[in-house]
């Protein structure tokens, strides 16, 4: 459609929009990589006067910044990086579990009402603040607080309808008779649903359980606000050294930040062309 | 005159309602047990998400209870009390909401308007055009909190924002982004319409790239200017993908939380306090849980209705099988 080369003016705007779109990624991986006196100098340092991993070595040594007469950081990041390994993969799993059979369900057979899907949808809406509230009671009461397995219930919970809808929508794109030649030949339903539906969509239940790895991995008010000691993840241990630091560990923190989305850039762009039909539901399929 | 059959027209990025003759027949009753062994775990989970809260948020709110004073079930019960404070005395909450709706409406505005530009820019011949989609997909990759950690480093008053503006403008012209309320305010927009953006690009270039080429030949034909076309056939078609796109962004942004966080943490004062950071600091940080609560109510209500009215045309095609 409407296929013009582009003009220079064009040209130009697009390569002022590409500055805008990937300066602040530059700035926080050239930060983790600058030592203490870079980190927040009068005028700012763009290039680090001298690259150096000491940010990086602070992240699993809270020692390491002695080099550089400082005293460093009171605890190590790597219960918050362990935390979020196991928060997020469990939680995809069961997720996605959970939403390739309300999918399948929901995609082929009438028997669910139409208020259904509505109805799992309806749990994206519900603001976490708001659902924080009454979470954090039910779970004091239940004792559950301050435990992964009580995070990992509401991440479950509040990715489920992304997971449903995403894979709803990658078997309503599948025709039915091939699960239906299936059943002629004498499966079950329940047979032919594990033995052929669920191989056909191989490749969108990969771009599935990236995308809800990269829901989990991101969520952040759910774990500040359930989480006391025993409980914590990358995103709340980035937010705790700006609290407790007041900022002035500007190399270690962007470090910690580099190192939580180096793995959602990678699978970003690993599932960049199911990305529209995970942030829509499925509307738009491409 | 040879007749021609009519040409394979693309398949839309966005499915229309499909009409009842269109739906694929689903299997009929009969399949009760199969159906409802897929259906109910995610039944449960959803209602357990649901309700279960709920329940507890409406209860909590018709109490004066705060965890100091015990057992939820021996608080004291105050009728509607927490909710006329709310919604007659407490200014506080009130400014949150409009400031919320307020931010939100700029935000979409601005990701939409420069999401529609960038992606009518992509309909352009150029080399590399691969590449820069996926570098121009960066930003939504990147977890909201680090989004904010990064704009707090670049809004710094000797960060590399202000350099910028020193360079052009002369070091007098340098702003405290921070202590400034409309500065504040402007941080949190641009730092969200950066993140954001990108999702728009993705959405309506996907959309445009879908516009089926006949409607556009036959009015380049009939002399319309590229502007004309564009105005005129191209955006009506869009429209479907236009709603959903903002549907599925006011579903999130109505929630914004983390890179306010990680910004300005409400402030200076409550310039840049959300709905959500405003609860958060009334339960998490003031202990008023019950208050909370009810203020957390109301706005799942607010947020169910207005949602679902936007969902409203866009309704069924959410919910049809589309084949």
């Amino acid at each position: 459609m409407l296929s013009r080369p582009l003009t220079l003016p064009l040209a130009l705007l697009l390569a002022a929009a590409l500055v805008i779109t990937l300066f602040p990624v530059f700035w926080i991986v050239m930060t983790a990589i600058k030592p203490p006196t870079d980190w927040n100098a009068a005028p700012a340092v763009w290039l680090p006067s001298e690259p150096t991993l000491v940010n990086f070595k602070t992240l699993f040594d809270p020692t390491a910044l002695k080099a550089y007469g400082l005293s460093g950081v009171s605890q190590p990041a790597t219960p918050s990086m362990l935390g979020s390994i196991l928060a997020s993969i469990v939680a995809t799993g069961l997720s996605i579990l959970i939403g390739l059979f309300a999918a399948i369900g929901l995609s082929r057979y009438a028997t669910m009402t139409k208020a259904t899907p509505l109805m799992i949808l309806s749990g994206r809406m519900f603001p976490p603040a708001a659902i924080a509230v009454p979470f954090v009671i039910i779970f004091s009461v239940t004792n559950v607080i301050d435990t992964y397995s009580g995070l990992i219930a509401i991440y479950v919970a509040v990715t489920l309808p992304f997971s449903t809808w995403m894979l709803k929508s990658f078997i309503d794109d599948l025709p039915r008779e091939i699960e239906e030649a299936a059943m002629l030949d004498g499966r079950s339903r329940l047979m032919a649903h594990l033995t052929v539906t669920i191989p056909l969509v191989k490749g969108g239940l990969f771009a599935t359980t990236m995308f809800i790895f990269i829901l989990n991995w991101s969520e952040f008010m759910f774990a500040l606000v359930l989480s006391y000691t025993n409980v914590t993840t990358i995103p709340v241990q980035l937010a705790k050294y700006v609290t407790a630091t007041a900022g002035t560990l500007y190399g270690v923190q962007a470090a910690l930040a580099v190192l939580a989305m180096l793995p959602l850039v990678i699978g970003g762009f690993m599932i960049q062309s199911h990305l529209a039909r995970g942030m829509t539901f499925g509307a738009v399929k491409r | 005159m040879t007749l021609h059959a009519p040409p394979e027209v693309q398949r839309p990025a966005v499915m229309l309602p499909s009409s009842p003759a269109a739906a694929p027949a689903r299997r009929p009753a009969g399949n009760l047990g199969i159906a409802r062994f897929f259906a109910v775990p995610g039944q449960i989970v959803s209602l357990t998400v649901l309700v279960m809260p709920l329940l507890v948020a409406l209860y909590m709110s018709f109490t004066d209870w705060s965890p100091t004073r015990g057992s939820l079930f021996d608080a004291a019960f105050v009728g509607f009390e927490n909710y006329a404070e709310l919604l007659v005395y407490d200014t506080r909450f009130l400014e949150a909401v409009i400031r919320t709706v307020l931010i939100s409406a700029t935000c979409l505005m601005l990701e939409f308007t420069l999401g529609l530009g960038l992606a009518v820019l992509f309909l352009r011949e150029f080399r590399g055009k691969a590449i820069l989609f996926s570098a121009f997909l960066t930003p939504m990759m990147i977890l909201p909190v680090v989004v904010g950690y990064t704009f707090w480093m670049l809004f710094q008053s000797n960060g590399p924002i202000n350099q910028i503006i020193a360079l052009i403008a002369g070091p007098g012209a340098m702003p405290e982004w921070f202590r400034s309320a409309p500065l504040a305010v402007a941080t949190v927009i641009i730092t969200e319409v950066w993140h954001w953006t990108p999702l728009f690009f993705l959405i309506l270039l996907s959309g445009l790239n879908a516009v089926p080429e006949n409607p556009v030949r036959a009015a380049v034909i009939l002399g319309a200017s590229p502007r004309q076309v564009f105005w005129q056939v191209v955006l009506p078609m869009l429209k479907p993908v236009i709603i959903v796109a903002f549907v599925i962004r006011a579903m999130e942004i109505i929630k914004l939380f983390d890179e306010v966080f990680m910004l300005t943490r409400g402030g200076p004062g409550s310039a840049t306090e959300t709905i959500s950071l405003y609860i958060y600091k009334l339960a998490f940080n003031d202990f008023q849980l019950a208050y909370g609560a009810a203020a957390a109510f109301l706005v799942l209500i607010g947020t169910l209705v207005i949602i679902n009215l936007m969902l409203l045309p866009v309704r069924d095609q959410l919910l049809e099988a589309r084949r």
